[in-house]
């Protein structure tokens, strides 16, 4: 048994809820502390706390006044615990004195019921290190105290004016569905048995707008756009947002359907982060462990064009999927998924690079309310030459695909078939708005297919592509 | 009836008596708002999740906290606040009580119980009846029965969920509503390996039930049948040809289509936001003749019904279409009182973190007079969707689309062989005018499904009969 990493008659340990409010992050360690003791006392071999304290505010306006004002201070601890290697986990938002003992025996309690593997065991200090030796969470540009400190009344004001801006884009434009500004401010802490203690905090700061543009027949055509940001001073001006948002939805205005052709399409950037968001699952050791990727065997083997790389990176400077650590405390890193085409590297947790005789990539993703899973940080497929327009002039006919569907991927297969809006090409221009169609292909022969990658990689959210041009793909419509 | 050793209780009243409601709902109304509503709530979710057939995953879970909300006209101020202490409370009051500033104080009226009656009792709701080693039994049987279905399943994932949700909400018009909803979920993903061929299936079960179901009606070993043979099936399937044909959807789970495509464009919010294509449409043909639409709070056993929802309104019956003409909307109390229409039971919200917004409870297509067969046996050529995956809609513009995880081809009258990969698009405008025939055969999945909008996500449910649509546009890699 080791023993907890803190002494729990540290100043701040005592709790109760208003403390916990706006709590910094060396007061959620401390509490991390007390409760990985307190599952010791309750008979855990090892034992892990994950803390979280959040205060976010968010306004949404809509024909030019606020329709919804919302502030949300929340507060949560998630306590695994291990016994005799099986592990047991339970979470609570009451944080007052004397709950922690009850969640500790009822932690150890659920334990017993589960299968014993040794791989379960919790993360060292040593495993948990950095590649690039120990990165401070301030180097990584993680906290703004512009954004803690923006009155309520400038969002408020941001919100009215992103509106106001979009509205009067175009004539076309007379109302919208809302547009919104919300900012976040969050402490959190990982505490193990094993020494592992990390606490750090972090803002994010968002603005989105949605258009509506009226079509023929009392139809109406929506623009959507948005950008999270950790920094305030990174934000755009709301005159930009409320451009790009007015911008999409008036460009669909006499959208029309066109017949069912394989053809060259054409990814927005928006829509390549989609879809390499969905691809994710395939690059995790787990889903390799199972076989139940579409990546399975395919290890250093040439999956994609040279053009491809693919890169899941956690430290990326003020990245909005940035973490110093990822929710086992282990350092993230920067990972090639594929390197110049080459499957160079599936993403673990700690228990799945257990079972790969292997080290956790620091992917583990995870809320105190969760336990760790596999998931990604920074995603991106890194920028390449060409300029979009350079991209569109290689297409005689073909589909510029710049809107879509929630649901249409399969993760198990890598089957892609999603409705999809846009624009239909020819001789390298954009010649009509298209709706009511969807494209289709399968994510192998995608990768395999892309013949240029665009040089307009920005980061608007923490999954970001350039524009993706895929030689061939289904599109189907109306009949021929 | 026997006790779970890891889910806690707690004693809702003495954490949250009347005064302390009575107070903050005064405190939300001195800036001059002209309704306030409090909503405490205390949830227990449990979790046990089997893969490679080891038991790997077990949680409990407490929420428990205070949502207080402030209306002044159709402005919305909301806060929230973790646990029960008061302080905290007051403080989540007055911040939602800042979306008025000019108006004075109003008043709060004395608290009437709300007491309508149950749609159905459960004498041994399944959350608190099953202890951790039945669930586990559950889960055992389950990755027996997939795992003997055939010898192409690799891999079983089941994961048996749960939840009790307490609740209060009492608002400044004297409402004052209390209930208690039960939901268990249980579910198995099979993967099914054939040289480099590899295809997942799904099945679930649950609902707000008795204990028994699991027993008398969808057993671990049904739901884990259904999961491996659904499978097994796609490792055979083709890719779909390309374009638009007729569809003919199954009963139940396939009423997905009919939430995504209409009842999101019904919903309150977007009828009074007017961003909805349906605002003007009252007393318009909007479905095809025989085609008869309704949300209902009170279908027995669905995990879409309660006997109040989050608002305190008691649950109902709401006709949206009769014979493919519109007759009435969906309300919530924000959306009714500027509308001045009655409350329907559709304000819902995730939890106290977030305020109530007009939704879906169980939606569905009535029974029409054809047979099943009927249906499918006058289409030359076109797919039939057994099993549907998601489906999403953006309401304003009217897109939608589906996947659809298990298809068959219909060729002259007879399903031929299944089919993969298949994406159903269109626009809701026109989709339910495009249904040409309404079989006799209903039924209504509460079993399973969660519909997301604006960030929150709820139970419900949904179902129809065996529907056809004369033409869909489908999706696929072969032309």
């Amino acid at each position: 048994m080791s023993a907890p990493v803190r002494d729990p008659g540290a100043a701040g340990a005592r709790v109760d809820g208003a403390a916990a409010q706006g709590s910094t992050p060396a007061r959620l360690r401390d509490l991390g502390a007390l409760a990985v003791e307190c599952a010791l006392a309750a008979g855990a071999a090892e034992a892990e706390a994950c803390v979280e304290s959040t205060r976010s505010f968010s306004v949404g306006v809509s024909g030019g006044a606020i329709e919804t004002l919302k502030q949300n201070v929340t507060r949560g601890l998630g306590l695994r615990v291990l016994v005799g290697d099986a592990v047991g986990f339970v979470t609570t938002t009451d944080l007052t004195e004397g709950t922690l003992d009850d969640l500790a025996h009822r932690a150890v309690a659920l334990a017993r019921f589960l299968t014993p593997d040794p791989c379960n065991a919790f993360v060292t200090p040593a495993e948990a290190e950095g590649a690039d030796g120990a990165t401070l969470p301030e180097d990584l540009a993680l906290f703004d105290p512009a954004v803690r400190e923006l009155p309520a009344e400038k969002k408020i004001e941001w919100a009215l004016e992103l509106e106001r801006l979009a509205l009067a884009f175009d004539p076309r434009i007379t109302r919208t569905d809302g547009a919104h500004v919300s900012t976040h401010d969050g402490a959190s802490a990982i505490v193990n048995s094993n020494g592992i203690a990390r606490a750090w905090d972090s803002t994010a700061v968002t603005a989105y707008v949605v258009p509506l543009a009226d079509d023929r027949d009392g139809r109406q055509q929506t623009g959507c756009y948005g950008v999270s940001k950790r920094w305030l001073r990174d934000l755009p001006e709301p005159r930009a947002i409320a451009a790009e948002a007015a911008r999409r939805a008036v460009s669909r205005i006499g959208a029309r359907s066109v017949p069912s052709a394989r053809v060259p399409v054409v990814l927005h950037p928006d829509i390549a982060a989609n879809w390499i968001s969905e691809m994710h699952k395939a690059f995790s050791g787990e889903a390799l462990l199972k076989e139940s990727s579409w990546l399975t065997g395919k290890l250093e083997q040439l999956i994609a064009a040279p053009l491809v790389t693919l890169v899941d990176d956690g430290r990326l400077r003020a990245g909005i999927g940035t973490e110093p650590w990822d929710g086992e405390g282990v350092a993230t890193r920067k990972n090639r998924l594929i390197d110049r085409g080459r499957l160079a590297t599936f993403v673990y947790d700690v228990y799945h690079a257990r079972r790969a005789g292997r080290r956790s990539s620091g992917n583990a993703v995870r809320g105190y309310s969760s336990q760790p899973s596999i998931g990604f940080t920074n995603l991106y497929i890194e920028a390449g030459a060409q300029s979009p327009e350079q991209i569109l002039k290689q297409v005689d006919r073909g589909f510029f695909m710049d809107d879509q569907g929630s649901f249409g991927f399969n993760s198990v297969t890598g089957d892609y078939s999603y409705q999809a809006q846009g624009f239909w090409i020819e001789n390298g221009e954009k010649a009509f708005p298209v709706e009511g169609v969807t494209v289709a292909s399968n994510s192998l022969e995608m990768l395999k297919n892309v013949v240029a990658v665009g040089n307009d990689l920005r980061f608007d959210h923490s999954v970001a592509s350039s524009t993706l041009l895929i030689s061939e793909m289904t599109v189907s419509g109306r009949a021929a | 009836m026997s006790r779970n050793a890891s889910r806690p209780d707690v004693d809702f009243a003495d954490r949250f008596p009347r005064e302390l409601a009575g107070e903050l709902l005064a405190i939300a109304r001195e800036g001059g708002a002209d309704f306030s509503e409090v909503y405490a709530e205390y949830t227990v979710q449990t979790a046990f999740a089997l893969d490679e057939g080891r038991l790997k995953r077990s949680s409990v879970a407490v929420l428990e906290g205070v949502g207080v909300r402030a209306n002044a006209g159709a402005q919305t101020g909301y806060a929230c606040a973790d646990g029960f202490l008061p302080a905290d409370l007051r403080e989540a009051a007055r911040v939602a009580g800042h979306i008025a500033r000019d108006g004075g104080a109003g008043r709060v009226a004395p608290f009437h119980v709300t007491d309508s009656p149950a749609p159905f009792t459960l004498s041994f709701p399944a959350p608190l009846a099953l202890d951790e080693a039945a669930k586990i039994a559950m889960l055992r049987r389950a990755d027996e029965a997939a795992r003997s279905a055939d010898r192409r399943v690799r891999e079983v994932e089941i994961t048996h969920a749960d939840s009790t949700r307490r609740f209060v909400v009492a608002n400044s018009d004297g409402r004052w509503a209390e209930d208690r909803q039960y939901l268990s979920r249980f579910s198995v993903a099979a993967l099914a390996l054939e040289g480099d061929n590899r295809q997942q299936g799904f099945a679930a079960a649950g609902g707000c039930v008795e204990a028994g179901y699991f027993e008398s009606e969808r057993t671990p070993e049904t739901v884990a049948r259904e999961a491996a043979q659904s499978a097994i099936t796609l490792l055979a399937a083709r890719e779909p040809e390309a374009g638009s044909t007729p569809v003919v959807v199954a009963p139940g789970w396939g009423g997905v289509m009919v939430h995504e495509c209409f009842g999101h464009s019904m919903e309150g919010d977007g009828i009074r936001k007017r961003t909805s294509i349906r605002a003007d449409q009252r007393g318009r043909q909007v479905a095809a003749k025989g085609v008869t639409i309704v949300d209902s709070g009170v279908v027995p056993f669905s995990r879409g019904s309660f006997r109040v929802d989050d608002e305190g309104t008691p649950a109902q019956r709401t006709v949206l279409v009769e014979d493919g003409i519109l007759i009435g909307y969906m309300w919530d109390l924000l959306n009714a009182r500027i509308m001045r229409e009655r409350p329907t039971g559709n304000g819902r919200r995730s939890s106290y973190r977030d305020y109530p917004l007009c939704r879906m409870t169980n939606t569905y297509i009535e029974s029409g007079p054809h047979t099943p067969e009927d249906l499918v046996a006058d289409v030359k050529r076109g797919l039939f969707c057994k099993h549907l995956g998601g489906g999403s809609v953006n309401p304003a513009d009217g897109n939608f689309s589906f996947v659809v995880t298990e298809a068959w081809q219909i060729e002259d009258g007879r399903l031929t062989h299944p089919v993969r990969n298949a994406t159903l698009t269109g626009n809701g405008n026109d989709a339910m005018l495009k249904i040409d025939a309404v079989a006799n055969d209903l039924k209504i999945d509460g079993t399973t499904g969660s519909c997301g909008k604006n960030g929150q996500w709820k139970p419900c449910g949904v179902g129809q009969p065996t529907v056809r649509f004369s033409e869909i546009t489908v999706g696929g890699t072969a032309t």
